[in-house]
């Protein structure tokens, strides 16, 4: 522990060293400018489209049109009317008739309802000042739930027109201002270790008697701690509770910072490290903030750990199973980055220069324990399972561009690919360094790697899934009799794939891959009786 | 050949071997696809008419008491199919046999005089996801039901019949994806220039590049008029792929010059900083705060360029080459300014 904090200390000294001299005000200045105008931009709301619409507007109307997206020019109603047929003007509100008049093209038609949408609500509030509530808003609808108790209270009284969607668009956004300082500090952690390998410091410092974890624990700690702090302060600013918020965004900033070791790890260029680091910040944004999107819609919404967050602010209760299926794999996900760190942290991998997937590969088979190379394929199998989910979640929203048949298909095909190159990759890399060279050895290999696969792949469903119908979703999900099926298929396609790619070589592991593939979508095709 | 253009020519294919391209048009693709899910998804609950949705799904309602309440007539316009029943126990009785959604407790219609509300009883299903859609659908219906109400109070609400075309998706693909797709590829290309030239600067190899017979600018500016070149390729990229997704922009020719122009203008700011501070770990972090910066301001500006490109696309009337050059005549200055000083920039210890 002590060795960690020196590192630590070393790295904030590092840091701090960074900005001194002239740099600091630059940067002070521009921080503090950020803020203030994130804040004014923060306060303007939803921005779709600033000035899309020019709409007209009587030189004496008592109405404000106070939306960025309608551009509005004051002019009376003729010229108004032959401003709009030139295709000047979008639309004009007569506000002496109450009425918004408009061409029948699309964009007319498009601002013309923007407009009705936007001065409806204008009149509610005007109904609300000017009426009695009971005559303004005479509809209350009693909302329960079935089965029917005639003894029970309403569990909620709606206003239609009052009534807004269930959706916490507005929390989500705000809950995500909660990554912001772990993204930029982000910058400086990787930095850190690459400084490392560019001066091949880290040379000297593997040949002092510290250990890989050491260094990685040293060199995240303090970016953690900076996150932590920023995580207390951002909750006292939004007013919520520190310690579940700190029990939330542990495992997220973990997550996050795990997946940032890998980067600069298996970097090569500057440019890879950014670039990379930028699709990392993507994919982990969108993993974190869409299912948060629909918490209180659909229950799927829990493998995001924002989703608690938002529940926190809706003072809404959440159990711990709630907390750890959304948790429970960024911790995962930690403890396997963190361990496959500590076995690539030696010079010779991080100096070489090969490929991005040479460099994967190769990690990859440093992370195998070669004395036991049963437990590391059955375990490599399972600690793959969420990067799999994500690589399958990227896929799922890029294949949404292509028609709707077409995309179903690409989606089969691509998630069968990405579950084989999971489930073969560690015997392959075994194939390729001479540690597993006859038939005899791939086939347990291949027969652990499906069953890691599978139990992991099942658990985490299990999880995920059960908070909505846990009897019946148990049941079918660990059914033996029909768990067996998929293993045996799990297992007879990885061997496939193993084993052509032995008897083949290393060379044609991609057409080994595409045949197991065939055959495993041939079998999903069957499975939901699409075929046979 | 020009040394300018031997630059140029090794930075693309850097750019093209290590496949970085790849993984920028990857995150671009993937950015536009999801926000695309996410809000088109999110928004059709704001705007259900926006989908369709709230005529596509049939929703089968019990009506439990008055079944001659305007709203029966209401629901019906909505497509919802509708079973009468005495008794909300044989509402029950049919939901557990899966025929019906949802069940709606009408009382008796009373006069307005006694009392001008009006309370009913809706009962959903227990699935949250579920009851949220009905509730989406019913709404419509209710909304007319609480107008017609407010008619019989003597309360009119204005503004309300006017026969538009929902604009959801027409605001999204113009004031979000579009600026997305014209701009990011000007955030990547500041990226770019940061990467390249701290990269030289720590291995000290622009020092070996200055001793041939090469201008500093000529470096610098080669180095730039790649990552533009690019970011000017993506863009004309995108757009088509917008047009055959059959989402067309007006004024083509300058809403590429202008996401030509933004990726020049933050490249030169972007090259600015990586001169100054010289290492990739600052002039990232000053980087990504400063396009921070920008996006946030030009949320504020009607004259920003993401607001410029979306009235572009959409034909406005008052927007043309005039609010362009603004942005060709920054450029100029700041090009002026970066190629003045570069040199005592470069030779300040920072």
């Amino acid at each position: 522990m002590k060795t960690i904090l020196i590192i630590a200390q070393r790295e904030i000294t590092r840091l701090r060293s960074r900005f001194r001299g002239s740099s600091r005000p630059v940067v002070a200045l521009a921080l503090v400018g950020v803020s203030l105008v994130a804040y004014l931009t923060f306060r303007q709301g939803a921005m779709r489209g600033r000035g899309l619409y020019r709409v007209g507007l009587p030189p004496a109307a008592d109405l404000a049109i106070q939306d960025s997206r309608f551009a509005t020019i004051a002019i009376p109603l003729p010229t108004g009317r032959s401003l709009l047929e030139a295709g000047a003007l979008d639309a004009y509100v007569d506000t002496a008739a109450a009425r918004i008049i408009h061409r029948q093209d699309d964009r007319s038609l498009y601002a013309a309802n923007a407009l009705k949408l936007y001065l409806e609500k204008q009149e509610l509030a005007r109904l609300e000042q000017e009426y009695h509530p009971d005559a303004a808003f005479p509809l209350r609808v009693q909302v329960n739930h079935f089965p029917v108790d005639p003894q029970a209270e309403a569990e909620e009284i709606l206003i239609p027109s009052l009534m807004t969607p269930p959706l916490p668009f507005a929390q989500v956004v705000t809950i995500s201002l909660y990554l912001l300082p772990v993204f930029f500090v982000s910058v400086f952690f990787t930095s850190g270790l690459m400084d490392e390998k560019i001066d091949r410091r880290i040379t000297v410092l593997m040949s002092a008697p510290v250990t890989p974890f050491q260094i990685i624990a040293g060199k995240m700690l303090p970016y953690i701690g900076f996150a932590l702090l920023s995580v207390v302060g951002l909750t006292l600013i939004l007013q919520g509770s520190v310690l579940l918020a700190l029990a939330i965004f542990l495992p997220v900033i973990l997550f996050i910072f795990s997946i940032y070791l890998m980067v600069p790890l298996v970097y090569r260029t500057f440019k890879d490290t950014t670039f990379i680091s930028m699709l990392a910040t993507t994919i982990i944004t969108s993993y974190l903030v869409f299912p948060a999107m629909f918490s209180g819609l659909n229950d799927l919404s829990h493998i995001s750990p924002l989703t608690l967050a938002v529940k926190m602010y809706r003072d809404e209760p959440f159990t711990l199973k709630e907390y750890l299926t959304s948790t429970a794999s960024m911790y995962l996900v930690f403890a396997f980055a963190t361990y496959i760190g500590t076995r690539i942290l030696n010079e010779e991998y991080l100096t070489r220069f090969r490929p991005l997937y040479r460099k994967v590969s190769d990690a990859i088979y440093l992370a195998l324990d070669r004395s036991r190379p049963h437990l590391s394929i059955l375990l490599l199998s399972a600690c793959l399972i969420p990067i799999v989910y994500m690589i399958q979640l990227v896929t799922l929203a890029v294949s949404l561009n292509l028609p709707i048949r077409l995309a179903i298909g690409a989606l089969l095909i691509a998630s069968v690919l990405i579950e084989e190159v999971a489930k073969s990759v560690g015997i392959v890399t075994l194939i390729e360094n001479g540690d597993a060279t006859r038939g005899r050895e791939i086939l347990p290999l291949s027969f652990l790697s499906a069953l890691g696969f599978l139990v992991g792949e099942k658990l985490l469903l299990y999880v995920s899934v059960s908070i909505v119908s846990e009897t019946m979703l148990s049941a079918a999900l660990f059914n033996v009799g029909m768990l067996w099926i998929p293993l045996l298929a799990h297992i007879i396609f990885t061997t496939m794939v193993c084993l052509l790619t032995h008897w083949w070589g290393i060379r044609r592991y991609l057409y080994a891959l595409l045949i197991g593939s065939a055959v495993h979508v041939v079998y999903n095709l069957f499975v939901l009786g699409v075929i046979g | 050949m020009n040394p300018f253009f031997v630059i140029l020519k090794k930075e693309l294919r850097a750019v093209a071997q290590e496949r970085t391209i790849l993984i920028a048009i990857t995150i671009q693709l993937f950015i536009a696809s999801f926000s695309s899910a996410i809000l088109i998804g999110l928004m059709s609950f704001y705007d259900p008419e926006a989908i369709g949705l709230s005529t596509r799904i049939s929703v089968r309602t019990g009506i439990v008491g008055a079944t001659n309440n305007p709203l029966v007539g209401f629901l019906e316009e909505q497509n919802a199919q509708l079973t009468s029943f005495a008794t909300l126990q044989e509402a029950q009785l049919a939901f557990d046999a899966g025929q019906i959604d949802a069940a709606i407790l009408i009382p008796p219609e009373r006069a307005a005089e006694d009392d001008p509300t009006v309370e009913m009883q809706l009962v959903l299903p227990a699935s949250e996801t579920y009851s949220t859609v009905i509730l989406m659908v019913l709404q419509g219906p209710l909304k007319e039901y609480e107008t017609y109400l407010r008619k019989r109070n003597g309360i009119q609400i204005r503004y309300t019949d006017v026969a538009g075309k929902p604009a959801t998706t027409y605001e999204f693909q113009y004031g979000v994806i579009l600026p997305l797709l014209m701009f990011f590829p000007a955030f990547i290309a500041g990226s770019m220039v940061v990467d390249s030239i701290s990269e030289e600067l720590v291995n000290r190899t622009m020092d070996t590049l200055w001793v041939a017979p090469l201008s500093l600018n000529t470096i610098l500016g080669s180095k730039i008029a790649a990552a533009v070149l690019l970011a000017g390729a993506q863009a004309a990229l995108w757009a088509a792929l917008l047009r055959f997704n059959s989402i067309p922009i007006q004024n083509l020719g300058l809403v590429l010059l202008l996401s030509v122009l933004s990726a020049a203008i933050i490249a030169i700011g972007s090259a600015f900083i990586a001169v100054y501070l010289k290492d990739r770990e600052r002039s990232q972090f000053l980087y990504s705060i400063f396009v921070l910066l920008s996006a946030s301001l030009s949320y504020l500006f009607d004259l920003s360029p993401i607001a410029l490109v979306t009235r572009l696309a959409t034909g406005d009337y008052y927007t043309g080459p005039a609010e362009v050059a603004l942005y060709a005549g920054l450029l100029a200055v700041l090009m002026g300014a970066f190629f003045t000083t570069a040199e005592k920039l470069i030779a300040v210890p920072s």
